[in-house]
């Protein structure tokens, strides 16, 4: 293959070829069980090379706090930890490809929102991390602009299936909006798998972009009018809806807003909310199975249609606040603020925007005269940025309901 | 100073403020909300709820804006 383009990172201004990438994997001979960094490529180079020698892999957001990873009990000497492998002699992509996927049991481990106010960690196999992943001469020309966190999910999946399939990835992740729409054209992206949120942000459009085949939208609820102001400036796009959660990976692919339930086996609604079976799930440490075959989603539906079944999403039977695709839980947030030695009480809630979905406030109770500005910079030590409310209101009560537990709406 | 850009100055220099960015003296009508003022997406969703507050008007309700002027032009309306 000619030195085809596997990634371009605006970030640092660096392009990386396929022939770099298997230079890069044949000169490694040591390799971190723990990937906390900050450089899209060295991300990516770690977990491909895990991935080939197999050895688990723990991924960490880049900007996790280290009193978040003391909670993870992560520390510095585990951080520095290294096995010794021999260096492999990859020729191809295809060679590289071929000797990936047959590690189906290697093991990336991810955390998640967790339903306790602390992260919870999935562990997933390559077997269940791919599940998704289509690898066919379709999508040899497929060129991707990588808009997700690439320690999450949704980052993982659009990598796997780019690096199989031996794509290039343009990352468009925190790019400014004039960065995306300029690669957009130049690099002739032709897929893109974002959020809402992203899609949104790219407004007001003024000219076409036709070599775009597929735009995915996910991790956030469906948005139809948007949907619609899309296909007016990618005239060739096809548009899909993705349901996904850390614990499953992919699961569901809509029509709109429709998702059809086609394996009963997999998945099954009680009560309106939607169950899966425990074989599609990573392992978690605090994954909650009731009858331990079926695990509740915590998505409330509403069944439209009996035979096929076909259902909508309706709403979060929990409290996690969705800010722009990512998961917050109030609790974990709160639980933060409290440590502050001027707050007497927290009560942290979604609000409702046009841009992000939701936006984070807080209602403070504090006696000791403490300012926004100084508790925003508390947080910033101990808590990823879109977790830390954006908007704190000082009030003199917060209501309790009658079992004393704060009251949500 | 306009006693309506006045208002919106002081309301940038807040969300900067919070997110460690220096006070700015002056706001002009083509400064870009995300080249120029330094604002990501929460940034931009921390303005419209603090404008909103201050004014009553969600400025991303109708189409988006991008410059200081597209926001004056909103809360002219």
């Amino acid at each position: 293959m000619p030195d085809k383009i596997f990634l371009h990172d605006y970030k640092t201004g660096k392009r990386y070829s396929y022939n770099q990438l298997l230079a890069d994997l044949n000169a490694l001979s040591n390799l971190e069980r723990y990937c906390y960094k900050q450089d899209l490529y060295t991300i990516f180079l770690t977990i491909i090379a895990a991935n080939l020698h197999q050895i688990a892999l723990v991924l960490l957001d880049a900007d996790f706090s280290y009193e978040e990873l003391q909670k993870f009990q992560i520390n510095a000497t585990m951080l520095a930890e290294k096995e010794h492998v021999v260096p492999p002699s990859i020729n191809s992509v295809d060679e590289l490809v071929g000797r990936l996927i047959v590690n189906k049991d290697w093991e990336l481990t991810l955390f998640t929102s967790g339903t306790t106010g602390l992260p919870k960690s999935v562990t997933h196999t390559f077997k269940s991390l791919t599940r998704a992943v289509r690898i066919s001469s379709r999508h040899a020309g497929d060129v991707w602009g990588f808009a997700y966190n690439p320690t999450h999910i949704a980052g993982l999946q659009v990598f796997y299936q780019a690096l199989l399939n031996g794509n290039t990835l343009i990352n468009l992740f925190s790019a400014a909006r004039h960065t995306v729409l300029d690669f957009i054209t130049s690099f002739q992206i032709t897929n893109i798998s974002a959020t809402p949120t992203f899609y949104r942000l790219l407004f007001p459009l003024t000219e076409l972009y036709p070599s775009v085949k597929r735009l995915t939208s996910g991790g956030e609820k469906f948005d139809g009018a948007l949907s619609e102001k899309l296909l007016d400036f990618f005239p060739n796009a096809k548009l899909r809806n993705i349901y996904a959660s850390t614990e499953a990976g992919t699961m569901l692919e809509g029509v709109g807003d429709i998702f059809v339930l086609n394996d009963e086996n997999c998945y099954r609604i009680v009560e309106n909310e939607l169950y899966v079976h425990r074989s599609l799930l990573g392992k978690g440490d605090t994954t909650s199975l009731e009858d331990d075959e079926w695990y509740p989603t915590g998505d409330l539906v509403e069944l439209i249609q009996e035979d096929p079944k076909k259902f909508r999403f309706l709403q979060r039977k929990n409290e996690m606040i969705n800010v722009g695709g990512y998961k917050v839980n109030p609790l974990e947030v709160e639980e933060n603020i409290c440590i502050h030695h001027a707050v007497k009480q927290a009560y942290v809630y979604g609000k409702p925007n046009i841009l992000l979905g939701n936006i984070i406030i807080a209602d403070i109770v504090s006696d000791a005269g403490i300012t926004e500005k100084e508790l925003r910079d508390f947080l910033q030590s101990r808590l990823q940025p879109y977790k830390i409310p954006r908007i704190m209101n000082f009030v003199s009560f917060i209501e309790l309901t009658r079992s004393g537990k704060l009251k949500r709406t | 100073m306009q006693p309506i850009l006045e208002k919106l100055l002081e309301i940038v220099n807040t969300v900067r403020d919070n997110k460690g960015l220096s006070k700015l003296s002056d706001l002009k009508p083509d400064q870009d909300l995300r080249t120029d003022l330094g604002f990501d997406s929460l940034d931009l969703a921390e303005l419209t709820v603090r404008i909103e507050k201050e004014h009553g008007i969600d400025i991303f309700a109708d189409g988006f804006v991008l410059t200081v002027s597209d926001i004056l032009a909103k809360l002219a309306k």
